[in-house]
């Protein structure tokens, strides 16, 4: 490969500029002639029957155009692979904040006067509000009738559970018994988290003449999103266009559709656009927040501080519906014991039901959780053997030729540069002062890729154009990676090419954002199409410049003959020869996951990991031992990214999911009142802000290559999976033990460090 | 329904507004003014701050009422005529203190106004400035950065202490 231009260089994203003046426009921004208001009428009962829906006052009310209701949307169920959902109730609304109507009218006053005036008759029922009580014989039915569900037959469903897996090696309980080791065991609860966007949703949807429907929305999946719409409301999928916007963040947050069904829907019963712009309040009404929860772990291991055997089991809220719950469940039980040789295994994570808020994939599903316990009980497990933290992790470390828990068999395994990497950076085995303590985490993580598809285009006028479906959430992946690949191939300045945002219009399907796949399987399809487009111009050179194809380079907006620089060619006129344009179109196509032992798992569907990485943090705290209050000085992240096409962009995530990370750990929890009811605004949900945030170190690993293009692998997801469990450490070294509860408040740091 | 008299961004513009109508509306509704962001409603993430006579303010929260008569600087009024970026924008962008951008014009403006009073924050200083404007996407550390980079910037071009955006040559309230 000849030297890189572009490519692994950082560089300012090539949306900042926009950015920064205000032109950039989300989904609330777009401005539609003649606009109706659409608002949601929300179920104020955790759990109750929809005895009677009366529309008749509210439709009389001015102003009113169209109210979406049960009695007027189609009646099939949503399909997440348990067919458990209605767009509005029938007849059940399971969590307080469930739609159970929707308005259009002139003004949002308009509007919500007539939700009001709307008279819905509950029959109000006794809800499930926790995940262990769902789990009792005595416990409600959140699902009375799921017998009747319709389900894929890898989906597990049984009265409140709706979802289960196991990882089972060696024999647990034999090694359990073994008179050489010793045995630890801790329990942990986690809290519920929001993605915490700070765009909150918004959509708007026009009916147009040909009987389609245009949406604006700032989705994650626009494509697969614009799928499910068409087919729930029995419209041509090419009459359904999803305009997807610039996202003001999304996290995991907007995979799953919430404002653009209602504003469908409205849209559908209307001659006008129907924009809904949601306030924060309502946004966290219909919040998809990272799964709360508990887990038990108990691992055993030899006097010199060999891991022998280990038993985790986890219990996931996954409130009302299965929407996309199911991952977190899989995931911890590939994350409780890695990355650590452990003979004997049984892992275990049961998703049940209750009557709270859809859980969903929140950035890194299930990786805060299962590594801030597993690492915290592992801490423990090693100071009753007075090993050092880090000295018991590189001494149980995998190493090439080592399998995963499920059998998968590992190469360019890197934990153990990304553990000693990260503990340099915050000066590990330093003295520490009294209230002062340093601690670290590690995990491994998946690759993705998805079907993707990208269009690029060479024109006359010196304008180059890339289409991809891969929508911009704020990564910078489809904004700034893209172009990049693309100019690499090129010879240009990333900075000409236009990005035609994700638009259903080109035709340039992608599964959307999630798995950190993006520059992987979108890059994949732009790589693609940039290969395509090079060669087209080099045929076209070879004439123009009556060279061969072997000789000529695309350098600088322009083809030349390698030696001889004036001897070249605008691209731009390589495209008026050509007619106009030249076209290229390149695709990622679903990459299958590596083998593993499938004798070792029980109704897993994500048991081996394509292109995994390996990922440290290391975190520097000081605990105030009166108050239990923490200070995070320093998070260090070492991160095995295969190769860092965009530098900026991989940086920027680890940053950032450092400081998700402390906010997850130290403060963030959604808070569910006796009836159920969500506090989600942020008086009550506490992010951090800069005086918060600690100083960040961050440590890219470059030797492992990856799958994907250049040798990238997935990098979104992993840096907020381990600063959890490196703060968990950290206090534990502070002040002798750590909550085994999130988030770690004063209060409970300081019962236990009164308790330890 | 009042009439106010908003001195946005250096022009003055007449609006009739209801008595307890928000700033943020205002801009964004009436004016087409959309670079100013709703985050939360509440005054808790910063997303619409806007500078009023010079000072942040959050303009989910702000009676359009009050800013009669008073120097309003959006994000759109950053730039100069000629479209050149403030520094602190150029900063921004050279350090890469953004992602998703939807924080970022309010992060600006607020960033703006410190430098105007502190030339030269130190880091504590800068994180305190910007505590009332909510980050999810980059952790801070490249905003801060873009903060001590504007402020540089500044000093580079004798502007130290100069106020952000563009005054109406009409003033203070009738």
């Amino acid at each position: 490969m000849s030297a890189l231009r572009v490519v692994g260089k950082q560089r300012p994203r090539l949306d900042a500029a926009a950015k920064v003046l205000g032109q950039t426009h989300y989904t609330a921004d777009v401005a539609l002639d003649g606009a109706l208001e659409g608002v949601v009428k929300r179920s104020p009962h955790a759990f109750a029957r929809v005895v009677r829906v009366d529309v008749t006052r509210a439709a009389s009310l001015p102003g009113v155009r169209a109210i979406a209701h049960a009695g007027n949307t189609p009646a099939q169920p949503l399909d997440f692979g348990i067919k458990d959902q209605h767009l509005f109730p029938r007849p059940y609304a399971r969590y307080a904040g469930e739609p159970v109507a929707a308005v259009a009218a002139d003004t949002v006053a308009q509007a919500r006067a007539a939700a009001d005036a709307i008279e819905v008759e509950y029959e109000i029922l006794e809800p499930v509000l926790d995940a262990r009580r769902a789990l009792e014989a005595s416990a409600p039915l959140v699902h009375p009738d799921w017998k009747q569900y319709t389900k894929l037959p890898t989906r597990v469903l049984r009265g409140n559970v709706c979802g289960h897996n196991r990882i089972r090696r060696g024999d647990v309980e034999t090694a359990f018994a073994r008179p050489d080791v010793v045995v630890h065991a801790s329990e942990f609860c986690f809290s519920p988290g929001l993605p915490g966007y700070i765009e909150p949703r918004a959509a708007a949807a026009r009916r147009e003449p040909d009987g389609g429907l245009t949406v604006w929305c700032g989705s994650q999946s626009p494509y697969e999103n614009r799928d499910e719409l068409a087919t729930f409301f029995g419209l041509e999928r090419e009459r359904v266009r999803f305009i997807n916007q610039f996202v003001g963040g999304a996290f995991g947050g907007k995979i799953i559709m919430a404002a653009e069904w209602y504003a469908a829907a409205l849209a559908l019963q209307c001659d006008r656009p129907v924009r809904m712009a949601w306030t924060r309040h309502e946004d966290g009404l219909h919040a998809f927040p990272r799964h709360g929860g508990y887990a038990s772990f108990k691992s055993a291991a030899t006097a010199d501080g060999t891991l022998v055997a280990m038993r985790a089991e986890f219990v996931y809220d996954t409130g009302a519906y299965i929407g996309y719950g199911t991952g977190t469940s899989q995931i911890s039980t590939m994350l409780a014991s890695a990355p650590y040789r452990i003979p004997n295994l049984d892992l275990e994570a049961t998703l049940v039901y209750t009557n709270k808020h859809v859980a969903g994939p929140v950035r890194a599903p299930g990786g805060p959780q299962a590594n801030y316990a597993k690492e915290l009980h592992l801490d423990e497990l090693a100071a009753i053997l007075g090993v050092d933290a880090l000295e018991f992790r590189l001494h149980n470390a995998w190493e090439d030729g080592d399998q995963s828990p499920s059998g998968q068999t590992l190469s360019g395994v890197r934990v153990k540069e990304a553990l000693r990497a990260a503990a340099d950076a915050i000066g590990w085995g330093t003295p520490a002062r009294p209230g002062e303590g340093r601690g670290i985490g590690c995990t491994w993580w998946f690759s993705a890729c998805g079907e993707s598809k990208a269009r690029l285009e060479v024109r006359a006028d010196g304008s180059i154009l890339l289409a991809s479906g891969n929508p911009e959430v704020g990564t910078g992946a489809s904004s700034t990676a893209l172009p990049m690949m693309a100019a690499e191939v090129l010879g240009v300045d990333p900075a000409r090419i236009t990005v035609v945002l994700s638009d259903t219009a080109t035709d340039t399907y992608d599964a959307g954002v999630g798995g950190s796949a993006s520059t992987f399987s979108a890059g994949t399809a732009v790589a693609a199409a940039a290969k395509d487009v090079h060669a087209k111009l080099l045929t076209l050179a070879e004439d123009a410049l009556e060279a061969r194809a072997d000789d000529i380079e695309l350098r600088d907006g322009r083809a030349l003959v390698r030696g001889s620089p004036d001897h070249a060619v605008a691209l731009a006129e390589l495209a008026r020869k050509a007619g106009g344009a030249v076209s290229g179109e390149g695709e990622a196509a679903e990459i299958d996951d590596p083998e593993f032992d499938e004798s070792l798992t029980e109704t897993h569907g994500f048991a081996s990991w394509l292109a995994p990485s390996y990922t440290a943090s290391a975190a520097h705290v000081d605990v105030d031992p009166d108050t239990g209050a923490v200070t995070v000085r320093k998070i260090a992240t070492a991160q095995d990214v295969g190769y860092a096409v965009n530098p900026t962009g991989a940086i920027g995530q680890i940053e950032g999911g450092a400081v998700m990370g402390v906010g997850w750990a130290l403060t963030e929890a959604l808070q569910f009142d006796e009836r159920g009811h969500v506090r989600p605004d942020l008086k009550d949900y506490l992010m951090p802000t800069a005086v918060d945030a600690p100083e960040i170190a961050t440590i890219l690993i470059e030797s492992s290559p990856g799958a994907g293009p250049y040798g990238l692998k997935g990098v979104g997801e992993p840096p907020i999976t381990t600063p959890p469990a490196a703060i968990a450490g950290a206090i534990r070294a502070a002040v002798g033990a750590a909550p085994h509860e999130t988030p770690m408040t004063p209060e409970r740091v300081w019962r236990a460090a009164r308790d330890r | 329904m009042q009439p106010v008299t908003l001195l946005v961004n250096g022009s003055a513009r007449e609006v009739v507004v209801e008595p307890l109508q928000t700033l943020l509306a205002v801009l964004r509704d009436h004016l087409g003014l959309t670079g100013t962001k709703e985050g939360c409603g509440t005054g808790y993430c910063g997303a619409c701050t806007v500078l009023i006579d010079g000072q942040p303010v959050n303009a989910c929260l702000f009676p359009a009422v009050d800013a009669d008569r008073r120097d309003v600087t959006t994000i759109e009024g950053l730039a100069d005529d000629a479209g050149m970026l403030h520094p602190v924008q150029s900063a921004f962008i050279e350090r890469f203190g953004l992602q998703c951008g939807y924080c970022t014009p309010g992060m600006i403006l607020s960033a703006a106004s410190l430098l105007a009073e502190n030339p030269q924050p130190s880091d504590e200083q800068a994180r305190s400035a910007l505590a009332g404007n909510i980050c999810r996407c980059t952790g801070y550390q490249t905003i801060i950065a873009a903060v001590h980079e504007a402020a540089r910037l500044l000093r580079e071009q004798g502007r130290a202490g100069e106020a952000p955006g563009k005054r109406a040559p009409i003033r203070g309230r009738a």
